[in-house]
């Protein structure tokens, strides 16, 4: 039992230093899934500030289309030039069936010959003034749906002074009139859930599933390397001639892509929470304050779906006969983790029917949910818990027989 | 004579269709070296993993016996087993020596007595400036004698030697089947599978040739030419070996639908060690 112990741990030490030593292996299983949630929730949008101040900087050509005797309102004209707009006014064509018929003005708008067109006409209504207007643009060219953004701001701000002047002229000021129902104080104080239960709220949306997602993707690698690939290397028939008994190579081999897998999640994890916690003040997102038993839970899943996971990964990859084919058939099961695992996160806890916690990659995820709300259920614990660990001795059964093979030394094809 | 310790009682082992081996009958006795010889494809490696236990016999069996004469499966007394396969099985990415200490941990040999017994078959082997060295950048010859000491960094009784020179040049060569005499002096087992004929002579006491999966010749090199009548060993070798290749059965006819899956899905098949490429 201690030899055995002992070399499923001199053969999960030595996989464990061959991976570090890969730095393609690094790349894939550490800074990928530590930078990956701040590239999308941090540096893109920096970026795409970025890209919008510089485009703020270019000057824009507007044409002005009046009607017929109508001329340009001066609430217009200085804001057009504080937005860098070059103007020109032109008379608006009488024969167009509505303002938004762009006519003969298409052609031009997508020639480049000017960047957009606002047609205005004065009409009659009750109001202090009352205008139509349409504003024409390439919706496929980034400077004239540039200066179609900054021409309807314009607008937007003109018509809020035409509202609140219409509303004086009643005694009216603008919330009077359009927020007669309001809120009183803080609306963030009227929660009574805390920051740290909000937290664990908004994590058990996201965790789960990022723990089966990833759990299943990043082990492929090194469940394909360490198996299909030690055979194509040659390396797999020096080590099936040692002492060492078949399982316990295959549990040492199982420790080692499960504390990758495992580290990879971590990695990815840590990249969320400080993703989470740039967008978000500290105040509304604390940490989630979780019983010893929600942590314990939370582990548990976590390990024996790991223990699943891989367990599966290995097997398919010792029976594929190249790596190439193991990686074929390896990339579509983990369609069969991640989907469940989707769908997991739109089940309602609330009033839950017992055998979504005996449901292949469900029932980890749900465990995960539970634990994180800090809900404790000691029927659901027993039937995640109990169907888990079921899965996982059916997997690491399979795998070991996998493990059995002859061809495991040599492809038979 | 001295004592069995390995004995291959009519062994034969089939992949599908193809008999890679049989009716392959071999004792091994302490102190033996034995030249393992045959052409590509001849079972070589076959059989070399059947006496590791690597593989199963589909009929017979290989049996070990310990110094009282109990006889064990292979596959319990692979602590006994030093085994150079052709590919030589080393992690590009760990040192030479880590590549030895992986094995002989795996063998339950501490790392001091196992550095002890590297060192001092590395510097036999002209290599002990590069164990500290990734053998990314080995060259064959380097490799060769890397998983030569790693065979031997755990003293086993047996040595399976698949090719041990292939690959090394004449200098590096001649001191592995110096090494390997000294290993058969000092009382060790050594089966050396090679297509050399004169290096079997050259290092061998007895050969062993196996053609088509069959057992063709078991002695001497003295005794196999005098049972051919033969002038040299190469001589005997052609002419115990001068027939058609080796028995495959007729396949039953295949169906259309078999046609056309076949058609679908064409693979070259292959046994495993049987098919070239090991005994090449």
């Amino acid at each position: 039992m201690r030899e055995g112990m002992a070399r499923i741990w001199t053969v999960a030490s030595k996989e464990l230093v061959d991976f570090v030593r890969d730095w393609r292996t690094l790349v894939a299983l550490v800074l990928v899934p530590l930078l990956i949630f701040p590239l999308f929730f941090i540096a893109l949008p920096l970026f795409m500030q970025g890209e919008m101040s510089e485009l703020d900087q270019y000057y824009l050509d507007l044409e002005v289309q009046l009607a017929d005797g109508d001329e340009l309102p001066d609430a217009l004209s200085q804001p057009f030039a504080d937005h860098r707009l070059n103007q020109t006014v032109t008379t608006l064509d009488p024969n167009l069936s509505n303002l938004s018929d762009t006519g003969d003005d298409a052609v031009r708008i997508q020639n480049g010959e000017i960047h957009v067109i606002l047609r205005l006409r004065s009409s009659q209504s009750n109001s202090t003034e009352s205008w139509d207007y349409a504003i024409l643009y390439d919706a496929t060219q980034e400077l004239s749906s540039e200066a179609r953004s900054r021409v309807f701001n314009v607008i937007e701000a003109w018509e809020d002074d035409i509202i609140n002047a219409t509303l004086a002229e009643s005694n009216l000021t603008r919330e009077e009139a359009l927020d007669p129902i309001h809120w009183d104080g803080d609306f963030g104080e009227a929660n009574v859930a805390t920051s740290a239960q909000i937290a664990g709220f908004a994590l058990s949306m996201f965790i789960p599933m990022i723990v089966a997602i990833w759990t299943a993707s990043s082990a492929i690698q090194p469940s394909v390397d360490l198996t299909a690939g030690e055979r194509e290397r040659g390396t797999m028939e020096a080590l099936l001639c040692t002492p060492a008994r078949r399982v316990e190579l295959l549990y040492g081999k199982w420790l080692a892509v499960a504390t990758v897998a495992a580290g990879s999640v971590l990695f990815q994890m840590l990249g969320l929470l400080i993703a989470v916690s740039f967008l978000l003040p500290a105040d509304t997102f604390g940490v989630p304050e979780l019983s010893v038993g929600a942590i314990a839970s939370l582990l548990l899943s976590v390990v024996l779906f790991a223990v699943f996971v891989v367990a599966i990964e290995l097997a398919l990859a010792v029976r594929a006969h190249s790596v190439k084919e193991a990686g074929t058939v390896l990339g579509p099961v983990v369609l069969a983790f991640i989907v469940p695992a989707m769908f997991a996160q739109f089940v309602n806890l609330e009033g839950i029917e017992w055998w979504w916690f005996v449901a292949p990659v469900f029932n980890v995820c749900l465990a995960m949910r539970e634990a994180l709300l800090d809900i404790t259920d000691l029927t659901h614990v027993a039937l995640w818990l109990g169907s888990s660990l079921f899965y996982a001795i059916v997997a690491v059964t399979w795998a070991a027989k996998q493990f059995q093979r002859e061809d495991l030394v040599e492809s038979i094809s | 004579m001295s004592r069995t310790i390995l004995s291959v009682r009519g062994v034969s082992k089939s992949f599908g269709d193809v008999h890679a081996l049989k009716d392959v009958s071999i004792d091994l006795h302490r102190g033996d070296v034995v030249g393992l010889v045959g052409g590509n494809g001849a079972g070589k490696t076959t059989l070399l993993r059947l006496l590791c236990g690597l593989y199963q016999p589909t009929e017979g069996e290989v049996v070990h016996l310990d110094k009282s004469g109990i006889e064990h499966p292979v596959a319990e007394v692979r602590s006994n087993l030093g085994v150079v396969p052709e590919s030589t099985g080393l992690y590009a990415r760990l040192t030479a020596w880590e590549n030895i200490r992986y094995h002989s941990r795996l063998n339950g040999i501490s790392d001091k007595q196992a550095w002890n017994r590297t060192f001092r078959i590395a510097r036999e082997l002209d290599i002990e400036d590069d164990l500290q060295r990734p053998t990314r950048g080995f060259s064959r010859g380097m490799r060769q004698k890397t998983a030569l000491i790693r065979a031997l960094s755990h003293d086993p009784e047996l040595l399976l030697l698949d090719e041990p020179t292939g690959g090394l040049d004449v200098t590096s060569a001649r001191k592995v089947r110096a090494l390997v005499r000294k290993l058969g002096e000092e009382g060790r087992t050594v089966i050396y599978s090679t297509h050399k004929l004169n290096e079997a002579e050259e290092v061998c006491d007895r050969i062993i040739i196996i053609h088509n999966g069959t057992l063709r010749a078991d002695g001497t090199p003295a005794e196999l030419m005098g049972a051919t009548d033969a002038p040299t060993l190469e001589e005997a070798f052609v002419r115990l070996t001068q027939d058609a290749s080796r028995e495959v059965e007729t396949p039953e006819p295949a169906s259309k639908f078999q046609q056309f899956w076949s058609r679908l899905t064409t693979r070259v098949r292959k046994p495993p060690g049987n098919g070239g490429e090991n005994d090449a």
